[in-house]
């Protein structure tokens, strides 16, 4: 009995600097998040608690709720595009051609390059006077004049999502070819030698053993994405007129534009929800794929 | 008229030379055993059979028809591979009907055929099951069932036994055996077991570096090996071998001056061997206890007692191996000598190139 005491003690000893950290860094400002949710805080002082307010509030009046499904929208489009591009890019790195170790190089810089500096490039790109983008299509005479992607809601709403893909392709690409990499060679070859072609293996053999990988990928993938600030913020600030304001962008523009910090932290608490939602179907999940795996 | 030639066949990986110039006749019906130590090439033998790996030089022929440039599923074969290859997300039934599939056979059609393999293999009460809910053994039958759908002329098997234990091992060898009877096809299997290769085969190909050894019946191989790999390679325990030197050969006797071990002479009407250095090949179940035509005084370092047989393990003076397999449990202790005897007519001679001289 007192070995087990002992034992317990010192397992806790063991995890409490890790058991502080997250105490500290996440669990305290989440707590604090969750009472500034219901106050009135600004930069006075003094705050008061305003109970649902702040809530009744966003889903009440304004555009949360527009903000709310033009995240979904975006985190789709970007989700669905990187796993589609990830996996199409994994199939052909994946594919015996010459040169193909220069090729795998090749995917990693946009992970590689700091993430402001690739956004900055990108945001020249997309200038209408001197961008490259809209250089190229008036060369091929595909367009009359410049276009200024950044300039209108449409095109600076798929401009961020082009970005964003850009960025989180490579990771996507380099987790589903190790997938692809773990499935036995024997199976292809078994289903070679019954005649079964390309596109015939990657639909029966390589498609379903990496059912695993996608799903975990597009849940790691759905949450980073819809926490996306940085692309957005750099290229657009959620402009213009609001086109690429999503949840977290107007958040922080509530909180630190507005000053509105109780009004903030009720959005921020709003993401927080969605977020676990979305990790507790992940996590239950990756528990389903082990049950399966372990049948 | 063969089924499967092999002629002139070579296989290189750039600068390697792993297959050296291969010819071989397979008759239909037969069941042909590649055996031979790790890298010997017989299973890049056998995939080059199967249209897994290009050919460098030579021919393949099936139903005498060139097949070098067929794909696999032109050639008329399957194959059966040591991992068993199977789809772990597919039942049973889907894993056999695989082929079929492919094939786009309808459905009754595709029902009839796994039902039929499922029938012969015992696997008619696992259609629903997925890979990982069976056995070894029962795994391995659901490779061969996949094979057995396709109705190849020709099946070819890769150790498809290597993954399973002892027991189950010699249960799916018997059961191997009598699918070849049933169904008469032409089977091709490697394996680097040669107790495998002694039971199952009707002909054997020793493969050693890349060329052949010596093709023949499982008894031709035990009997008259060729030389003096073949020699140490069938038979368990392997051969013993003694160096020596030919004082003399008048064409009807080969005299061999064993050394320490003194003067063997062995009938043998070869006279190009005198003053050769040779290696006399003597297998251990071939001794016995006590005087024989040529007796030995052996020192034994480990005595094993098997119940049915006893083995015992002893260094000659020349510094070789020499092992000893008896009947029974005889009265043997380690570091008691012990007088061992053999006929002359069960001794292998082998040149200085290592060929058997009979």
């Amino acid at each position: 009995m007192t070995s087990t005491r002992s034992a317990t003690l010192f397992a806790l000893a063991l995890l409490a600097p890790a058991l502080i950290y997250i105490l500290t860094i996440v669990a305290y400002p989440l707590f604090d998040t969750i009472v500034l949710s219901f106050t009135n805080a600004s930069l006075r002082q003094e705050y008061d608690f305003v109970g649902w307010a702040n809530y009744q509030r966003i889903f009440g009046a304004g555009n949360f709720t527009e903000v709310i499904i033009r995240t979904f929208i975006w985190t789709f489009f970007s989700v669905s595009m990187k796993m589609i591009i990830g996996m199409c890019g994994a199939v052909l790195l994946n594919a015996a051609i010459p040169g193909q170790t220069l090729f795998r190089i090749l995917t990693m810089p946009p992970w590689i390059v700091p993430m402001a500096i690739g956004i900055f490039m990108w945001g020249w790109m997309y200038n209408g006077q001197f961008g490259m983008i809209s250089g190229l299509l008036q060369n091929f005479g595909l367009t009359n004049g410049p276009i200024a992607f950044l300039a209108y809601g449409n095109t600076a709403f798929w401009a961020t999502i082009v970005t964003d893909v850009w960025i989180g392709v490579p990771m996507v690409t380099i987790y589903f070819l190790a997938a692809m990499q773990s499935i036995p060679k024997d199976l292809y070859e078994a289903a070679w030698t019954d005649g079964a072609g390309r596109f015939y293996r990657f639909r029966r053999i390589t498609l379903p053993l990496m059912v695993p990988a996608i799903i975990t990928m597009s849940l790691l993938s759905l949450i980073a994405t819809f926490n996306s600030f940085d692309i957005i913020w750099i290229l657009t600030q959620g402009g213009p007129s609001g086109s690429t304001t999503t949840m977290i962008i107007d958040t922080y523009k509530t909180a630190m534009g507005s000053r509105k910090y109780g009004e903030g932290a009720a959005r921020a608490v709003v993401i927080s929800i969605f977020v676990t939602i979305f990790c507790l179907v992940y996590f239950r999940a990756v528990r389903k794929l082990q049950q399966g795996e372990a049948k | 008229m063969s089924q499967l030639s092999l002629k002139r066949l070579e296989k290189s990986f750039n600068e390697a030379r792993i297959i050296k110039g291969i010819d071989l006749d397979v008759s239909e019906g037969e069941f042909v055993v590649f055996v031979g130590p790790s890298g010997c090439g017989k299973s890049t033998l056998l995939r080059m059979i199967a249209g897994l790996e290009d050919v460098s030089a030579g021919e393949i022929e099936i139903g005498g028809k060139v097949v070098n440039e067929l794909p696999p599923v032109q050639r008329g074969i399957a194959m059966v591979f040591q991992s068993y290859a199977l789809y772990p997300h597919m039942t049973v039934y889907e894993n056999i009907a695989f082929p079929l599939r492919v094939e786009k056979l309808p459905q009754d059609e595709v029902d009839r055929r796994v039902g039929a393999a499922a029938k012969v293999l015992q696997l008619e009460s696992r259609l629903q099951h997925r890979p990982g809910q069976l056995s070894g053994g029962q795994r391995q039958r659901v490779a061969i069932g996949r094979a057995i759908v396709r109705q190849p002329k020709i099946f070819l098997f890769d150790e498809p036994l290597s993954n399973l234990d002892a027991a189950l091992r010699s249960e799916m060898r018997i059961e191997l055996m009598e699918l070849h009877k049933r169904l008469g096809s032409t089977m091709i299997y490697v394996t680097h077991d040669q107790v495998e290769a002694m039971t199952m085969a009707d002909k054997i190909v020793v493969l050693d570096a890349g060329t052949i050894a010596q093709v023949g019946s499982p008894l031709e191989l035990y009997h008259r090996p060729d030389n003096i790999f073949v020699a140490g390679f069938i038979g368990s325990p392997k051969m013993n071998f003694i160096s020596g030197t030919v004082a003399s050969a008048d064409g009807s006797n080969a005299v061999v001056d064993l050394g320490a071990l003194g003067t063997i002479a062995l009938p043998r009407t070869n006279t190009a061997i005198a003053g050769q250095n040779v290696t006399l090949g003597i297998r251990p179940e071939h001794l016995s206890l006590g005087d024989g035509q040529f007796s030995l005084d052996i020192t034994p370092n480990i005595v094993e007692q098997l119940g049915i047989h006893t083995i015992t393990y002893a260094t000659l003076p020349g510094g070789e191996n020499f092992i000893g397999l008896f009947e029974g449990n005889p009265d043997l202790v380690d570091g008691k000598e012990v007088r061992m005897g053999f006929d002359i007519s069960k001794a292998h001679l082998f040149d200085a190139n290592g060929l058997a001289v009979y």
